[in-house]
């Protein structure tokens, strides 16, 4: 489903985010990424759905090769994965439903359609009441579970989440997870960028660690070790 | 389609969001459509009093007396060959004559002097009339000829010169004043849009990003901005439009009464308000257009 062949990612004038990276993530896995500060974990991220584009390298989404992937192009790529932040991006002045919506609009669905997925997506992040409330009426972790739901709007293969717990208390961090593992059991594969160790171990899952740059460790079923 | 109502809604979001932005975006574009408007109506008013003017002016060439008829109609022909001339009127001394008498008709004193004359005092006589004022000068130059140089008495011309001479002299002056006003209202204009795209951008930021996310097209993200571009066009056009059109209609009789026109602002401005007002607006929303395309090149990265 990804595969990173000798990835390295260097930003001008010469920070190495990432060197040699290599992975593969099969089709329905949960895989963490860990790591300290500025590892490279958000640049990976961000290389999975071509907001950054290798210095050299392959990163293979679903057989695409997107490492050169054209600019135009992008958007047929955002349309298959879903991404979730820490800082959740949503719309303050957009209700719910409308910020769920918007995904489908700015990318053609029909009024049709939107009617349709809108109160699914909800449904399965149990927000199907709140879908006429703002942003601001909502909790950290009930903000994040609308982003969550507009991610799933377009039904992507894979979800990209960074530090999606970051801004979260530890009860709705785990809220968040349990959300994930669900989505998970569907059958999405999930990249689950993470610093909380908690979350980690509680997964047991696989853990990809790295350190400047590099995988120091891949492992099933992995657990926190820093 | 789908796509298209969206993008136009998208527009209209932008253009009432920043409501303040757009007002003076729309009046700076309307103040521009206005001058245009003013400066497309002292056009008119130049061109009628300087066809006013040409309707009346001619030369009359007033042949010596006792010069031959045949001189006259041959200098006459020689004239109607000139691609200048319009028209040239002949007139025989006994013509003359009459027409003195008729004028004087109920003036004793002229006629007794014109007895005391006796015979016919007045020689032949041509009217010239040139194609356009501008043509007088070669007219006159054309009746230096060495031929009947001599046999010519007197050219009169000069009073309708100096009048001709001002008013294009005015003419030019005031053009030139219209384009400047027009040139500096355009590029303030241009100023504007960029300016009010760039903050729109700015004010969009946070929405263009997440558009990118979740996968909007690039074109999708660019097109409501030069919808809005339009939709400024459009507005300033209608808000001018109901400017000009009762001020047509107020000056049209005044107009007319002053320049001897029959309804030539109206005929101007309303008859053929779909190519006046039609190129109009095609010439600012392109410049609107271009503006925002550079504002979007310059802030819009997607
Ligand atoms: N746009 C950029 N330009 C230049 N350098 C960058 C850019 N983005 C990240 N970096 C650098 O690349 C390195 C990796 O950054 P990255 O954001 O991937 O780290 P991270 O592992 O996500 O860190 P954190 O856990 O703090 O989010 C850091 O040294 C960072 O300073
Ligand atoms: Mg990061």
């Amino acid at each position: 489903m990804i595969r990173l062949k000798n990835v390295s990612k260097i930003y001008p004038p010469n920070v190495a985010a990432l060197q040699h990276v290599s992975l593969h993530i099969k089709p329905g896995e949960f895989v963490s990424i860990v790591g300290q500060s500025g590892t490279g974990k958000t640049t990976l991220a961000k290389l999975l759905f071509a907001e950054e584009h290798p210095s050299c390298g392959e990163v293979i989404i679903g057989g695409w090769d997107i490492s050169k992937i054209k600019h135009s192009e992008v958007p047929l790529l955002r349309r298959q994965i879903g991404v979730v932040f820490q800082d959740f991006k949503l719309l303050p002045k957009k209700t719910v439903s409308e910020n769920v919506a918007f995904a489908l609009e700015v990318a053609g669905a029909s009024v049709k359609r939107i009617r349709e997925v809108v109160p699914q997506v909800l449904k399965i992040v149990n927000l199907h009441d709140c879908g006429d409330r703002y942003p601001r009426q909502l909790s950290g972790g009930e903000q994040q579970r609308v982003a969550i739901a507009r991610a799933l709007a377009h039904k992507p293969k894979i979800i990209v989440a960074d530090e999606p717990t970051g801004n979260l208390d530890t009860i709705n961090a785990h809220e968040i997870i349990n959300l994930l593992k669900k989505i998970n059991e569907f059958g999405t594969t999930v990249v689950l960028v993470t610093h909380n160790r908690e979350v980690v171990n509680h997964l047991r899952r696989r853990v990809i660690t790295l350190q400047d740059g590099n995988i120091i460790s891949d492992e099933e079923e992995g657990r926190y070790r820093l | 389609m789908r796509l298209l109502l969206r993008i136009i809604k998208f527009a209209f979001q932008h253009f009432f969001r920043n409501f303040w932005l757009s007002l003076v975006t729309v009046s700076m574009l309307t103040l521009t459509f206005l001058t245009v408007d003013v400066l497309l109506g002292l056009n008119l008013a130049t061109d009628a009093a300087i066809n006013n003017v040409e309707k009346r002016v001619d030369v009359s060439v007033t042949f010596k007396i006792g010069t031959e008829e045949a001189e006259v109609k041959n200098a006459a022909s020689y004239l109607r060959s000139l691609p200048e001339v319009e028209d040239v009127g002949f007139v025989t001394p006994d013509e003359a004559l009459t027409d003195f008498k008729t004028k004087h008709a109920n003036n004793p004193t002229v006629l007794a002097s014109l007895d005391e004359v006796g015979g016919n005092p007045f020689g032949y006589e041509l009217i010239v009339r040139a194609r356009s004022a501008d043509n007088y000068p070669m007219i006159l130059e054309a009746l230096d000829h060495p031929s009947f140089r001599d046999f010519i008495e007197a050219k009169d011309f000069t009073s309708h010169e100096t009048v001709l001479a001002s008013l294009s002299d005015v003419t030019v002056k005031a053009r030139w004043f219209g384009f400047t006003l027009l040139a500096i209202f355009l590029a303030i204009a241009v100023l504007i849009v960029f300016n009010t795209v760039r903050v729109t951008i700015f004010v969009h930021r946070e929405e263009i990003s997440i558009m990118r996310l979740v996968g909007a097209a690039g074109w999708f993200i660019r097109a409501p901005y030069l919808v809005e571009a339009f939709i400024f066009s459009l507005t300033a056009l209608i808000i001018s439009g109901l400017v000009v059109v009762p001020a047509v209609l107020i000056f049209n009789p005044l107009f007319d009464a002053y320049f001897e026109t029959s309804s030539q602002l109206q005929n101007f401005f309303i008859g053929q308000a779909f190519w006046v007002f039609g190129l109009e607006f095609v010439g600012a929303a392109l410049v609107c257009m271009a503006s925002t395309a550079f504002a979007m090149r310059r802030y819009l990265k997607v």
